[in-house]
């Protein structure tokens, strides 16, 4: 059985235990397809060759995982190398052999025998570790999470730190597989040069139904133009297992030059980088175009003071990363709406970033219950700033009653416009 | 007992479970490397799902079904994770747990760390579990009943993360007494740090631990092996104080740790151990001094990258 000679070159054991030999039964005939790599064991020299397709192969400490170790083995080392192995001598190499194995078997294997206790996951077997991927024409960039037990909440769901931890990910993710990162952190190499960096100014998330643990988020997102000079990067969260929307989201983004922190016009060749990657579609999230009230102590009638940002909370150029915030707000939401209604919708305006040292106030005031055509919704308008007095976001947010969601709302995936 | 080679799933023996785990943006801190938050939350989660892949509960407390009768759930009494090489943004990471028993009435779970490119072991913990009753909240001597629902999971023969005599994972924590170096008063659970039975996470005590850390031993040193003894729980509505103060080993003088004296120890052998600080911690309730849980860590020298 070819396959047979395929595995063989990986176990190059005389002696193979029973599960090895089950291993063997399971793998079927001819090549194994990847869905992008192809094995074909070639009868000749009865070594493997590895064909990768067009997209490159994810490089993943430092290595291309899965190139490597495949490429390593001929059933011709096998035969020449060491006198019979036992099982023991196995043991060192086989985290390497494993490596090897997993790739093999996430495409080969068709059958679970084993209690499935987390639900199927058909797009782990094209992208196994969830790095994500650019679709639809490459302008849409599409990354899995499994929503794992730590990133539930004291509401047993994902909480929306996590959502938007996922969604400044497959942000960054993007620009680095469209080759749009210069730094990093989303500056193009020709902005780069000119010292110029985007700015997030203003966000929207909209949640119909946020994940629990075990769940499978699939995150599309893509760029668009937003005005003359600006950048709106939007966000479709998705069940990837049964295509439901759980969130949309869409953010604003100027360019600011880093050493003047002045607002820039997007220079002529940025725009040549960055325009071909921009698609041509409506907001995913309709635009809140209501005034962000600034409140003040006589207008707002919860505080919480003395907020300090923790070493956890800062990223890597000492700034607090821009997701502690929504917690920072949601802190200062009384505890009696924390605890019964679950947010559903919020809209940011990012004014200034804050690092360690500084001391922040989280100001929130109700500002309507049930005034908005569902009974039981309730509404806040909240501001985070230094106790100082600068100010460094301001939001408005929904709840609606937990438990209360609308059934059997599945939304289509809107039509993307090539 | 088929062996599931994907992310995660037992081993081929049923005795352990592996999964891989790729090393997300924000998961990394002001280091460009994983957070030991990060590590100690992927320790939880694959404790968690081997937990589950076993047939335990899955309501975060990972019992079996005489323990959910019993009213019998799981604590942490202590922890002890340590870090040879901190993985880094988009680094595929492989982690092996299992569990054994410990003594009379507790449990120990163990972990191995793998860096899938490379195959090394990039860290190791340990920790010890003890059971209590759900309702009165006092610790329960495991039984022979319960024992025997959960021992089919475990290695025949005694496994051990930390198989080396007098390891780091055994050493007693004194308690940390006047004078304190560093502190961090007032911190406060979020809403955030509340797992799903709205009780204040386990690994929340590491970064409060960490807090009272100051910037020049964050900017200069990475933290390599940390160990917490849990003693009493947090409430949402808790303050908590978090101390630190140098751990002084015997005989030795205040910053360095002692060498072994030889006279062939070298200018470069004593300049490793001024790379290395060591503390002892103490996380207490602000109202009343009353202990929750103590600590020690080791910090070397960041290397350069």
């Amino acid at each position: 059985m070819v396959a047979t000679a395929a595995t063989s070159s990986f176990f190059p054991i005389t002696s193979s235990p029973d599960s090895i030999d089950s291993k063997n039964k399971k793998l079927g005939n001819g090549s194994t397809n990847l869905g992008g790599i192809k094995l074909k064991p070639s009868a000749s020299s009865g070594s493997l060759q590895v064909k990768a397709n067009a997209q490159a192969p994810p490089k993943i400490n430092g290595t291309t995982v899965v190139m490597t170790p495949v490429e390593g083995f001929t059933s011709e080392d096998a035969a020449s190398s060491l006198p019979p192995r036992t099982f023991i001598n196995q043991l060192p190499d086989w985290s390497m052999l494993l490596a090897a194995i997993t790739t093999i078997f996430l495409a080969a294997e068709k059958q679970w025998m084993m209690l499935d206790w987390k639900p199927r996951r058909p797009d782990m077997l094209i992208d196994p570790f969830g790095i994500g991927r650019i679709v639809q024409d490459g302008l849409v960039f599409r990354q899995n999470f499994s929503i794992r037990s730590y990133e539930i909440g004291a509401d047993r769901t994902a909480s929306i730190e996590t959502l938007m931890n996922h969604l400044q990910e497959t942000a960054i993710n993007h620009c680095k597989s469209a080759g749009l990162l210069g730094d990093g952190f989303g500056a193009t190499p020709g902005m780069c040069k000119k010292n110029l960096i985007w700015v997030v100014t203003r966000m929207q998330v909209v949640v119909d139904r946020y994940p629990t643990w075990g769940d499978v988020v699939q995150v599309d997102t893509w760029v668009s133009a937003s005005g003359k000079n600006g950048m709106r990067r939007d966000w479709l969260v998705s069940n990837s297992k049964t295509g439901e929307i759980l969130t949309r989201a869409s953010s604003v983004w100027v360019m600011m030059n880093k050493l003047t922190r002045r607002l820039s016009k997007i220079p002529e060749e940025v725009r040549g980088e960055i325009e071909p990657h921009f698609m041509n579609s409506d907001p995913v999230v309709a635009e809140d175009n209501r005034k962000l009230v600034k409140l003040d102590d006589s207008t707002a009638q919860y505080v919480r003071k003395g907020l300090t940002p923790r070493w956890s909370d800062l990223d890597v150029n000492q700034h607090v990363n821009n997701v502690k915030y929504v917690g920072w707000i949601l802190e200062s939401t009384p505890l009696g709406i924390v605890e019964s209604h679950e947010l559903c919708s919020m809209t940011l305006e990012y004014r200034r970033e804050c690092g360690r040292d500084s001391v922040l106030q989280s100001l929130t005031a109700v500002s309507g219950v049930g005034n908005l055509g569902n009974m039981g919704e309730i509404e806040c308008q909240h501001l985070l700033q230094l106790e100082e007095g600068s100010e460094i976001v301001r939001g408005r947010t929904q709840w609606r009653p937990k438990n209360a969601k609308s059934f059997g709302k599945m939304d289509q995936v809107p039509a993307q416009s090539a | 007992m088929v062996n599931r080679l994907r992310l995660g799933g037992l081993t081929e023996d049923g005795f352990s479970y592996k999964e891989k785990f790729i090393i997300r943006g924000f998961e990394v801190g002001i280091n460009k490397i994983a957070t030991i938050e990060t590590i100690a939350n992927l320790l939880q989660e694959v404790g968690s799902n081997h937990a589950q892949s076993v047939g335990f509960s899955t309501d975060g407390f990972g019992t079996s079904p005489t323990m959910r009768k019993l009213h019998l759930i799981w604590v942490t009494a202590r922890m002890h994770i340590e870090v040879y090489k901190y993985p880094a943004w988009r680094d595929v990471i492989e982690i092996e747990t299992w569990c054994q028993n410990e003594g009379r009435i507790g449990t120990r779970r163990d972990w191995i760390l793998n860096d899938v490119a490379t195959g090394e072991v990039f860290g190791r913990a340990t920790s010890k579990w003890v059971m209590m009753n759900q309702d009165t909240r006092r610790m329960q001597k495991v039984s022979d009943d319960v024992k025997e629902e959960y021992l089919v999971f475990c290695p025949r023969e005694p496994r051990l993360a930390f198989p080396e005599k007098n390891n780091k994972s055994l050493k007693r924590i004194a308690k940390l007494e006047d004078p304190v170096r560093y502190s961090k008063l007032g911190l406060k659970p979020r809403r955030a740090d509340l797992d799903m039975n709205q009780h204040v996470n386990n690994v929340t005590y590491i970064g409060w631990v960490l807090e009272s850390i100051p910037k020049e031993i964050i900017d200069t040193h990475e933290l390599q092996a940390i160990t917490l003894d849990y003693r009493r729980e947090c409430q949402q509505y808790n303050v908590v104080d978090s101390l630190t103060g140098l751990e002084l080993t015997e005989g030795s003088k205040m910053v360095s740790v002692g060498t072994n004296g030889s006279a062939t120890a070298t200018a470069t052998t004593r300049e490793d151990d001024h790379d290395c600080h060591r503390f002892l911690h103490l996380l207490r309730l602000s109202s009343d001094g009353r202990e929750i849980n103590r600590g020690r860590t080791e910090w070397r020298k960041k290397p350069t990258r």
